[in-house]
């Protein structure tokens, strides 16, 4: 009796065993590729972080350090760029998010064709990046562009969208909003659908008005896809990188510069290597710390959706 | 009676008042599709406008006459056809990597939680680190291998951009297929890879070809590695389109007509494969 179970217990184990080395003989080529190609670049950053080395003259890299990281929270630049990143997030996501709402709410309730609006809605967030920098080129032409002969009507003057610092940040703001609001619409579309229907119901047995219903009911049980969704804009603008490049390149000046177009800046216009990559290791550790907010977030969500 | 009469009068009240909801509703749909549509339709346009008409006060909302000569000069003088071909072999190459070494990888992970907490935690960090931090250093061992400008650098280096986000959406799908599958095949004396490759890849296959077409689509979009490793042989379409700027007077119907090349694969995902947009882009958080 006990040796039957013994012998059980043994088969288990060795079954056990051999799933742990299958599964990780077929992860291994992945993992491989990944750390070769991956984890090596990254590494060799982090490397050249410690290193006063850039590709403009012939010296030999010195090795310095943390010296790269003192100067680079003492510069100018590198706040500014950060600081640009922030704008594009405190004013870019709320508005967003708003706009994302009210569209959201709008087309929660199907109608017919109500799929396919959805989806063409959608096409903005797929397009190519560079293609999205030159059309808001077009558009915002001070001369010929159509959004100022629309604000003509409006009795409003040719603004010089892309030459004055705040307005080329303006700009940027109303590309990304285009871009990435129907993104945040149909992650809370999706939120909106999970809403058992009695719940609404009850509501409104309860004499609740519509106003109410939205601000008491719809809302709180929406929190958590506008968590969600906040995270991964918070990456998205990060990543930040093409259409800025073509519409603004940063410009005029420094002020529509952000730590992605930096980055590259300092690496690939002034070719200091050191410098370019500390700044990447810095948002590399920024970015770490998000993962982990994300990670926790999608992890209680399965596990709140087993029990 | 009274009182009927008052219900009445109190329901066509309500019913005129639904009504101008659903109008007022309709219209603010309206509105907003409009605005974020017309950029599209703008690039849709001025594919086919004359030179000219770009040049024109108040703007050409509607072409006089659909001009095709922009495709054919893109196409021919301005290099789209050579930047299309090398898109076309740089996507489809990385796709084929992406997804050959990702599939067993996101399979165990999904299945059989190789590494654990730990390995998501590192697959999704590096999904959401931002590419432009890899470019110097890939640039230097790009440039000491003495293989810029070519197309394995750019296919290669995409898979830093694209094997973390496969990986892990393809986890996912291996995820929601039931474990039960794998077990009866391994009762009936089955191998565990005869089992994955006969009874779990089969119901794998369209989250595997959604992951794919993204793939694709991230490779084909793609410009900052392509403007950093390319000079003038493997220049793909983003890579030409933004080169079109560079003379003082700026071709923008060649640039629109390119464009319009450009953006057809990521619309064709978005108008076909809504569900799974939503997924992709939230990183498999929102089943869609």
């Amino acid at each position: 009796m006990s040796s039957m179970a013994q012998a059980r217990g043994t088969s288990i184990l060795t079954l056990e065993k051999s799933q742990k080395r299958f599964a990780r003989l077929v992860a291994l080529p992945g993992m491989v590729v990944l750390i070769l190609l991956v984890v090596g670049p990254l590494a060799y950053m982090l490397f050249n972080s410690f290193f006063v080395k850039t590709l403009a003259t012939p010296l030999p890299p010195r090795f310095a350090w943390f010296a790269n990281y003192g100067s680079l929270f003492t510069d100018g630049r590198f706040w500014n760029a950060f600081l640009n990143s922030m704008i594009i997030m405190v004013i870019g996501i709320p508005v967003q998010s708003f706009l994302a709402l009210v569209l959201a709410l709008l087309l929660n309730k199907k109608f017919p064709g109500s799929r396919i609006i959805v989806a063409l809605f959608l096409i903005p967030v797929m397009i190519t990046p560079v293609v999205a920098g030159f059309e808001w080129k077009i558009i915002l032409d001070n001369r010929f562009g159509p959004l100022n002969y629309v604000l003509s009507f409006f009795g409003i003057a040719p603004l010089a969208w892309l030459a004055k610092p705040l307005l080329a940040m303006a700009s940027i703001l109303i590309m990304d909003t285009w871009q990435w609001t129907p993104f945040v619409t149909v992650v809370l579309l999706a939120g909106l659908a999970a809403i058992p229907k009695q719940v609404y119901e009850a509501s409104s047995v309860d004499g609740s008005s519509a106003n109410e219903t939205l601000w008491r009911v719809t809302m709180p049980l929406l929190r958590p896809m506008f968590t969600l969704v906040i995270l991964l804009r918070i990456i998205f603008i990060f990543k930040i990188f093409d259409p800025v490049q073509i519409l603004t390149g940063g410009g005029p000046g420094v002020s529509t510069e952000t730590l992605s177009v930096l980055t590259y800046i300092m690496g690939f216009k002034s070719f200091n290597v050191g410098m370019s990559a500390t700044i990447a290791v810095v948002q590399l550790i920024i970015i770490t710390i998000i993962a982990k907010l994300f990670i926790s977030m999608v992890m209680s969500r399965r596990k709140g959706k087993e029990s | 009676m009274n009182t009927i009469a008052l219900n009445r009068e109190e329901l066509a009240r309500r019913k005129r008042i639904r009504t101008l909801f659903t109008v007022l509703r309709f219209l603010l749909i309206l509105i907003f599709f409009v605005i974020f549509l017309f950029p599209v339709y703008w690039i849709a346009v001025g594919a086919f406008k004359v030179e000219g008409e770009f040049y024109h006060y108040p703007p050409v909302f509607w072409p006089s006459h659909f001009d095709f000569q922009n495709f054919v000069r893109g196409l021919a003088i301005f290099g789209g056809a050579q930047a299309l071909i090398a898109s076309l072999v740089v996507a489809l190459a990385n796709t084929v990597l992406v997804i050959g070494f990702g599939v067993l990888l996101a399979y165990s992970m999904g299945r059989f939680n190789v590494g654990g907490d730990n390995m998501s935690f590192f697959v999704l960090s590096l999904l959401f680190a931002p590419p432009v931090i890899a470019t110097m250093p890939l640039f230097i061992i790009w440039k000491t291998l003495r293989m810029l400008d070519t197309y394995p650098v750019l296919f290669l280096s995409y898979i830093l951009i694209n094997m973390p986000f496969a990986v892990w959406i393809m986890k996912g799908f291996f995820e929601d297929i039931p474990q039960g599958i794998e077990n009866a095949a391994l009762l009936d004396g089955y191998s565990r890879f005869h089992a994955f490759r006969k009874y779990v890849l089969p119901l794998a296959v369209p989250g595997i070809a959604v992951t794919a077409l993204f793939v694709f689509i991230f490779s084909w979009n793609e410009f900052l590695f392509a403007l950093i490793f390319t000079r003038s042989h493997t220049q793909t379409l983003p890579i030409t389109l933004a080169g079109m700027t560079g003379g003082h007077e700026i071709p923008w119907g060649e640039i629109s007509a390119l464009s319009l090349i450009a953006i057809l694969p990521g619309v064709i995902l978005t108008l076909f494969f809504q569900k799974y947009l939503v997924r992709g882009l939230t990183f498999g958080a929102v089943k869609g």
